[in-house]
This record gives structure tokens, C-alpha cells and sequence, in this order.
């Protein structure tokens, strides 16, 4: 984590003084800067789970919105202490509603929308507004505002480069502020909405922040599967450029899969796929079924039945599918939520992959990618003696959102991505209901 | 024919950087470069949605074409491509305009300003602009002039300028168009091409080198007895005679292709991957470069010239033969020498360079030659054992080659080389973009990494201006020798490795 230099120590203003004090800051005090030229950059930073965290005493502030490792330390203690599942993930916003019934008043200073990581100043957002809610509803709205410059080693040595401004307050204060937002956009440059939090949160505040054509990262992780794919397919269905963390989080998986049918002798048995199986951490199917529908769609396979469906074996419960390939061959699919003792940061890791294919006059093929954090012996399992075997560990994604959100700020993509757009109905088809 | 099927699981993986609104201006836009090469280039960007809707094509020339009529030659151009992608082409080029401009008439490039301006609200291209000179060399300087008069250079954040190969002619030319393109802007603005640096495999140099530790700890005079850069080319001087009787092999091939390919093989490892540190250790290792007897530069050099040859039914006409040369020419058409890197890494370690046109194949490789084994245990099949070898393949059939002795099947000992291969083809079996795709992407992004720095120019010159101060004062102690067309050059290049006994890798 690296600090926001900025220029000035952020002012508090009243909200109805900001907008003219920045038109003032960049017209008088920043004489000759012009600032960057990038985008505007429009958080919706709760950070519950920090909060609570902070509140609990089981993490030191400050509060920054930052996903750091004590946070993730003091995240996976807070699960056992909570009761909850082993395979919680940290960022399974059930942990932060359950925090949220615990006792605690622990104060600490509140810096969100003023710590950036580097990797996002790094892109020199021309604006950066946070809108931070409190835990306490009945606080009031407070305005902060500075012109910063990224630090020197980002590239960032000269001239103030964009500003930041910090909207935070209980929920019904900032419903109150949000008219102020508008202004604050500019027309003239690319607008990203990052709602950094789980989709499961009252959809009036997305809307309100987030209509086209404003560019809207989301996070499937993070809420009911259902609602989270609802949200995904109905904002790719606007129009509006979408972006999903936990579809970019897929990439390696993608890429290891594409990677064992690059050479094209391995091609063909992509058109004799008969079995797909996925294993998730926990309980949280998106990922899973984003990764299924993608290796759908790419092979033009078409949806016939989905359901849910328990492993006989261990009771683990999982969705079955069925597919029909263009040569109207049946593919059976399996998605299974496998319990763990140590989950990834976010819910509904992928484990596991396994796709059989059986080309004609050629001995069947078995491919199986493993996440480089644990073993798959469960896909391993199942007679596959005969098969030619391909197997291959998939590195771990980086998965600190800020790290994932610069990703997307250096893509600068003004669309959603075809592949995503592609998929998210596909998914939200295999989710039974 | 074999036809591969595609991977549609590879379709769309890449996360490309997307090139943010601007404006591209081609200097030279009636001249081949542009459809053969840059508007090429910008539809398949386009078409792998790389270029932002905001985002238009200046084509300027002197010849008095209408928009429109720029569009039309364009698409005449592109015909096969856009036949397959007609719909795509229909909303490219409408992006694309046409602007009469001399860049040596002040008042054209007050025009063009205002043309500028009006594109910018039109297509919402905010003032950001890439120039692109694709003019005769000797524009170069005054172009960027001629575009600092007018304002057009000021945004050092919004304005960059790409100049093409050859940059100056020589070690003087190349600072003094230094002088006057930094006079005109800053060098994080001044983009100077070589194609050879978008070619996929020569990028793969550094991968290879710094991405895996197998190489690297034997990437030096310990382990490699000597490194071989070939380019070489079976046409011949083809419709450009006016150009390269002025230029030759040397000035076309080695001082920028073959160089930056040697400058990627014996460069340092960067302390990190930006442009600077990489162009940082480009310029430290031509820097540190010489030619292996500077005081007799004939005794490291060799120079050909193709004469007639082919076969009974195709004959190949010799260069003096070839329509708009000199029939007395002595320009060389083929170049070989031996350079040496005074630096710890490859002190000792010879550097032979060769190019040529006319040569029985087109190809271009990189061969480290490793060290003999210090003592030979086996019988080896072919007489003696054979130098390990790491071929790196730049063109065609990409890809990378290790030689390496194994035992010779049988109940004795005795050993034999084999191959052991990487295909870019059986690998990925995907065709890589064109070069120019590559690079424009990286002009408009403002990512310099893949051009070359000012410094790194001067000191490619520099290396070799022994020979050219040698071919302009005394051309007759470095005789252009005559060679057969479709050889594989003069003996006198032979013997140039001889003399250290070796012989040239006949790929």
C-alpha cells in the first residue's frame, strides 16, 4: 500500500462548496496544469468488513478500503470465531454481517478515498471520488477535497495531475449527496463506477451511481449467486460496459485451458468434448459457472437441462447439466462445491478442471488443471487409465482488488467484454432455481 | 495443404492495452508504405477492437486527393482483407481523411492545424496525436521542424512523432538529425521505427533470455565460443535500385536490423521491464561494441555483390544487370563481419554479422555456439562432437533449436548431435501480427520500449563507422567480391570465419 501524495492536506467543505472550489483550485492555485486527460474514477468504498473489524477490535486502523494482509488475517480469524463454514472466504460478505452482531466500539480514523494504491495512481485518474458509508447511519455527510499527483516512482514526478474528493457519511446522508455526483463527472472523459462491494446491497444506490454509459466494475464473488448474476446479465443487457473481477480472476484459467489445445494436434478433440466438471471452494457457484459457460459458448454447445445435484459419495452439493454439441452429442456437466479447510480471499475459488474429449480413431483425452494451492484428487479419480492424460497447474490470480481494478483502468476497454457478454446469460441459464 | 483448425478457446484471451483517442497523422499517405504496411496495420487493430471510436487517420501527401478519394485507394489496396471483413472496413474508414499537405509550406501546416481541429470534434479525438513521417529520409528533420513551427509538437503529453528507418546516414548525420528532432521535441515524444523489433521473435529474444534461468547463467564468455547473426534474403534488389545503390547492405540490414538483434542477445539483464532500463542496456552493449580490428576494418569485413546465376530455366539476373542500377556499381549487396563486445560478459567472445540479398534462402536466425566439452570420453559418429548449439529461428518457420549429443543407438559409446525444437507453429499455430501492428499499437500508446533511443542510434553508427569511412575514402581495400546469385556469398566471407576455424552455419 502506498499513500496518495497530495498536494494539500484534504479540506473539508461543505457539499455545496465543492464543486466551485475545484473549478477555483484548478483554474487558481494549479495555474498551468491542466491535469491528466484519463478518466474519472467513482468508487462506492462501504469497506463493512473492515469496519467491523475495526469496530471488533480484531484489526488496528486505520480504515482505508484497502485489502491488506492484516486484514485478510484478522478475516479468516474473525470466520472460525464467527461459527461460520471453514470454506468462508474472507470476503464472503456473510462475515461481515455476522461481525456485524458482535459487540465492539472501537474507534479509528477513517482514510478511505485517500489511500490509493499505486497500481491505480499509477493510471493517473483525473478524478477520484470515493463515497465511504458508515457503520452509524444517522452520521452526517462530510466532504473532503484535494488535488494530488501520483508519487514519483508511478511516473507521477511534476504537476498535480487530478483530484480527489470524499463523500462519507451514514447511508441516508450520502442517498441525500448523491445530486452533488453528476457535476463532478466530467463529460468529456471516460467515467468508471467501481462498486466495490457485495451486489446483495440495496440496487437503488447502483443505479443512482452507475447509469450508461458510465464504464461499471463489479465483483460476482461477492453476493447472492443468483442476484449477482441477475445484475451481470441485466447491465450487459443495457449496453452499459461491464466488467466483473471475478471473471477477470478466471484468466488463468482460461489461459491454461486455451494453452493444452494450442497445438493443433490437440485441436480436434475439442469437437468431442463429452464430460466438463468444475470444483469450487465453498458454496458459491459463479465462478464456476462462468468458466463452464465460457468453454460453452467457445464450442458452440447448447444448454438442455440444468439441476442441483448432491455427490453421493461425500454429500458435497453441486449443479449437473446437460449440453448438446453441434453434432447433437450429449455432454454431461458437473459442478461441485467441495468444502475446505483454507480458502482464496474471494468465494467460489475454482479448484479444479476436468474436460474429457473422445476423437474418433484416437484414444480418449483427459484434461485436468489443478489450482497451484491445492491438489484435485477428486477429478484425478474415475478411471482415466486408458485415456491420454494432460495435466496442468494453474498459478494463482492476483487477487487484491486494486491490483485487478488497474488491470482493467490500463485495459481502458469502452466495452463489455464479448467473451463476458458472451458467457454471463449462459451462467445465469446453468444456475437452477 | 493441411488446413489447422482453429483454437476457439484462444479467441479474445489477450488483454491488449486499448490505445487511448487520438488522432494519426501520415505524412506520405500516397506513398506504398501506407497500404502496404500502416493502414493495413491500423484495420487489423481495428479489427481486434484495439482502437478506440474515437480515433481517426490523417493521410497527408502533396497530391490533391479528396477524403474520399483516400478511402477508395485504400480499400483498393485492401481489397483481400476487406473482402472478408467488409463490414468492419465500412466503419473504419470512416475514420479515415485526407489532407493536402507540403510539410515544407508553412501555410499547409497552418492548415493542417485547423484540419486537426475540426477532426478532433468530429471524432472526439481530444488533441492527442501520433505523426507519422513516411516521408524520404532526407525530410526527416525538417518535417519535425516544420511540425514544431506550427505548434503541432508543444503537447508533449498529446503529441508524438514516428520516424522511419534509415535514421541519418551515418555517425555525423544520425547526431545532427538528433539535434534538430530534439530541438523540436522532447525524446519521450520521438518514436524511431525499426521493424525488425515488432517481429514477434525478436521480442521472444528477451523472453527467452530473462524468463528462464536455464539460458542466462550460460549466456556468456564461460559457456558461448562465438554467436552467428544471419539475415538473409533470397530476392534482390527489386523495384528499389534509386534507394539502395545509395544505401547498400550495410546501411540497410546491419545498422539497424542486425544490430538490434545483436544489441537483444548481448544486452545485460534490465533491472526491470520498462523502456528505459531496456533501451538503457541496448545502448550500454552497442556502446560497448567494436569492430574485431578497427585499425584494418578490411581484415573483419567482407562485401559482395550478387552476379548472375539461378538456373538454366530461371536464370537470375546479376545486381549491375538489375533495371536502374549502375552497371559499374559497387554497392554491396551482401556484408559480413566480425565485432567483438568489450565487456565481462563477452570479452573474447566473436560477433559474426551477415546479410545479403540473393542468398539460397530467407532467413534470419541468431547461433550461440557453446563451448567443446573440455574432454571428449565418447567416440563421436561424425568424427568429433558437435558444439552445442541454441538457434534461435527470427524467420520464417519461428521458433528455437537446440543441438545437443546423445548416444548413438547401438552397443557402443558413440555419440551424435541431435535437434531438439520449439515451432511457434506446432506450439501455438496461431500467425502472429505484423510487425507494424505491433509497433504502431506501441507509438500510439506512448510505449517506447520496442524504438529506438537517440543514444542507441548513434552508437549503432558509431560501430560501424570504420567501414563506412573506409568505403568512402579507400573502397578499394574493401573490395566488393562478386558471388553467384542464390549462394551463399563470396568465399572471401568464408574465409573471414576460417581464419578463426569455423565455418558459417549453412541452415
Amino acid at each position: 500500500m502506498s499513500a496518495q501524495l497530495t498536494l494539500q492536506a484534504p479540506l473539508a467543505l461543505p457539499p455545496t462548496e465543492v464543486s466551485p472550489y475545484l473549478n477555483r483550485l484548478w483554474q487558481d492555485s494549479l495555474e498551468g496544469s491542466t491535469g491528466a486527460t484519463t478518466f474519472t474514477l467513482l468508487v462506492w468504498e462501504p469497506a463493512w468488513l473492515e469496519q467491523h473489524l475495526v469496530r471488533c477490535g480484531r484489526l488496528q486502523g486505520p480504515i482505508t478500503g484497502l485489502l491488506g494482509d492484516d486484514l485478510l488475517d484478522a478475516a479468516r480469524q474473525a470466520v472460525a470465531d464467527c461459527d461460520l463454514p471453514p470454506s468462508t472466504a474472507p470476503m464472503d460478505p456473510q462475515l461481515a454481517w455476522a461481525l456485524g452482531r458482535q459487540g465492539g466500539d472501537h474507534a479509528s480514523e477513517d482514510l478511505r478515498g485517500r489511500f490509493v494504491d499505486s497500481a491505480i495512481s499509477a493510471h493517473t485518474p483525473r478524478r477520484l471520488i470515493t463515497l465511504a458509508p458508515t457503520l452509524d447511519d444517522g452520521l452526517p455527510l462530510e466532504t473532503l477535497v484535494a488535488a494530488y499527483r501520483p508519487l514519483p516512482e508511478e511516473g507521477g514526478a511534476g504537476s498535480a495531475c487530478g483530484d480527489v474528493v470524499v463523500l462519507r457519511g451514514g447511508m441516508e446522508a450520502l442517498r441525500q449527496g448523491l445530486g452533488m455526483i453528476r457535476p463532478l463527472v466530467s463529460q468529456e472523459l471516460p467515467c468508471w463506477v467501481w462498486w466495490n462491494s457485495s451486489l446483495d446491497e440495496p440496487p437503488e444506490m447502483l443505479d443512482a451511481l452507475a447509469p450508461p454509459p458510465c464504464r461499471l466494475v463489479i465483483d460476482t464473488s461477492l453476493g447472492q449467486p443468483r442476484r449477482c448474476l441477475e445484475v451481470l446479465v441485466q447491465r450487459i443487457g443495457t449496453g452499459q460496459a461491464v466488467n466483473d473481477l471475478n471473471w477477470l480472476r478466471l484468466r488463468s484459467w482460461r489461459e491454461s485451458l486455451a494453452m493444452v489445445f494450442d497445438p493443433p494436434s490437440r485441436r480436434d478433440a475439442l469437437n468431442h468434448v463429452v464430460q466438463l466438471d468444475i470444483d469450487v471452494e465453498g458454496s458459491h457457484p459463479v465462478k464456476g459457472l462462468l468458466l463452464a459457460a465460457w468453454i460453452a459458448d467457445r464450442l458452440g454447445w447448447h444448454l438442455v437441462t440444468s439441476y442441483h445435484q448432491a455427490d453421493p459419495g461425500s454429500g458435497d452439493h453441486g449443479i449437473a447439466a446437460e449440453f448438446e454439441r453441434t453434432d447433437g452429442t450429449t455432454v454431461t456437466f458437473r459442478l461441485m462445491e467441495v468444502p475446505v479447510g483454507i480458502t482464496k480471499v474471494h468465494p467460489g475459488a475454482i479448484m479444479g478442471l476436468r474436460l474429457i474429449c473422445e476423437p474418433e480413431q484416437r484414444p480418449p483425452l483427459c484434461v485436468i488443471l489443478c489450482s497451484e494451492s491445492g491438489g484435485c484428487m477428486r477429478l484425478e479419480s474415475g478411471g482415466m487409465a486408458s485415456m491420454e492424460l494432460a495435466e496442468e497447474v494453474v498459478p494463482l490470480p492476483e487477487e487484491h482488488e486494486e491490483q485487478e481494478m488497474a488491470t482493467l483502468l490500463g485495459g481502458g476497454h469502452d466495452s463489455t467484454n464479448p467473451l463476458l457478454a458472451a458467457a454471463a446469460p449462459l451462467a445465469a441459464a446453468l444456475l437452477p432455481d | 495443404m493441411t488446413t489447422i483448425l482453429t483454437n476457439p478457446l484462444r479467441v479474445g484471451l489477450r488483454q491488449e492495452r486499448v490505445i487511448s483517442p487520438q488522432c494519426l497523422v501520415i505524412f506520405g499517405a500516397s506513398g506504398d508504405l501506407t497500404h502496404r504496411k500502416l493502414v493495413p496495420a491500423l484495420f487489423e487493430l481495428f479489427r481486434q477492437r484495439r482502437l478506440p471510436s474515437e480515433f481517426a487517420v490523417l493521410g497527408c501527401a502533396r497530391r490533391p486527393w479528396s477524403d474520399e478519394e483516400f478511402r477508395q485507394r485504400m480499400q483498393e489496396a485492401l481489397a483481400d482483407e476487406i473482402a472478408e471483413h467488409h463490414s468492419s472496413w465500412e466503419s473504419f474508414s470512416q475514420g479515415l481523411f485526407y489532407e493536402s499537405v507540403d510539410l515544407q509550406r508553412p501555410e499547409d501546416l497552418v492548415r493542417l492545424g485547423h484540419r486537426l481541429e475540426t477532426i478532433d470534434r468530429l471524432r472526439a479525438t481530444r488533441g492527442n496525436r501520433t505523426f507519422y513521417l513516411s516521408v524520404s529520409p532526407e525530410f526527416y528533420g525538417s518535417g519535425c521542424r516544420a511540425l514544431a513551427a506550427a505548434g503541432l509538437l508543444a503537447d508533449a503529453d498529446r503529441s508524438r512523432v514516428v520516424i522511419e528507418k534509415p535514421f541519418g546516414r551515418d555517425y555525423g548525420s544520425a547526431q545532427e538529425l538528433n539535434r534538430v528532432v530534439q530541438s523540436c521535441a522532447k525524446e519521450s515524444q520521438v518514436f524511431r521505427i525499426d521493424h525488425y523489433l515488432g517481429k514477434e521473435t525478436v521480442q521472444n529474444i528477451l523472453v527467452l533470455r530473462f524468463a528462464n534461468t536455464i539460458f542466462e547463467p550460460l549466456w556468456n564468455r564461460n559457456y558461448i565460443a562465438n554467436v552467428q547473426i544471419t539475415a538473409a534474403e533470397t530476392v534482390g534488389v527489386e523495384e528499389r535500385a534509386g534507394y539502395y545503390e545509395s544505401s547498400g547492405a550495410l546501411r540497410d540490414m546491419v545498422q539497424n536490423h542486425l544490430t538490434q538483434m545483436l544489441a537483444l542477445t548481448a544486452m545485460e539483464p534490465p533491472g526491470r521491464f520498462d523502456s528505459e532500463s531496456i533501451r538503457n542496456e541496448k545502448a550500454k552493449v552497442l556502446q560497448s561494441a567494436h569492430l574485431a580490428n578497427e585499425d584494418e576494418p578490411w581484415k573483419c569485413c567482407v562485401r559482395g555483390q550478387y552476379g548472375p546465376g539461378g538456373s538454366r530455366s530461371r536464370p537470375l539476373t546479376g545486381y549491375r544487370q538489375e533495371p536502374g542500377v549502375d552497371p559499374n556499381s559497387t554497392t554491396e549487396t551482401y556484408v559480413a563481419m566480425k565485432l567483438f563486445i568489450n565487456n565481462w560478459r563477452w570479452q573474447g567472445v566473436p560477433f559474426y554479422l551477415r546479410t545479403g540479398k540473393r542468398l539460397p534462402k530467407r532467413l534470419s536466425e541468431v547461433v550461440l555456439t557453446f563451448r567443446k566439452a573440455p574432454v571428449h570420453l565418447f567416440d563421436a559418429a561424425s568424427g568429433a562432437p558437435t558444439p552445442n548449439q541454441l538457434i534461435l529461428r527470427i524467420q520464417p518457420d519461428e521458433g528455437a533449436e537446440i543441438k545437443f549429443e546423445v548416444k548413438a543407438p547401438g552397443s557402443g559409446m558413440r555419440s551424435r548431435p541431435v535437434d531438439m525444437a520449439f515451432s511457434y507453429d506446432e506450439s501455438f499455430g496461431e500467425p502472429s501480427d505484423e510487425g507494424y501492428v505491433r509497433l504502431l499499437a506501441d507509438a500510439m500508446l506512448g510505449d517506447p520500449t520496442l524504438y529506438t533511443r537517440s543514444d542507441e542510434v548513434e552508437a549503432a553508427w558509431r560501430l560501424y563507422t570504420p567501414l563506412l569511412e573506409l568505403i568512402e575514402d579507400a573502397p578499394w581495400q574493401l573490395p566488393v567480391h562478386n558471388y553467384e546469385a542464390r549462394t551463399w556469398g563470396p568465399p572471401a566471407a568464408d574465409n573471414l570465419l576460417a581464419d578463426d576455424g569455423l565455418i558459417w552455419r549453412r541452415p
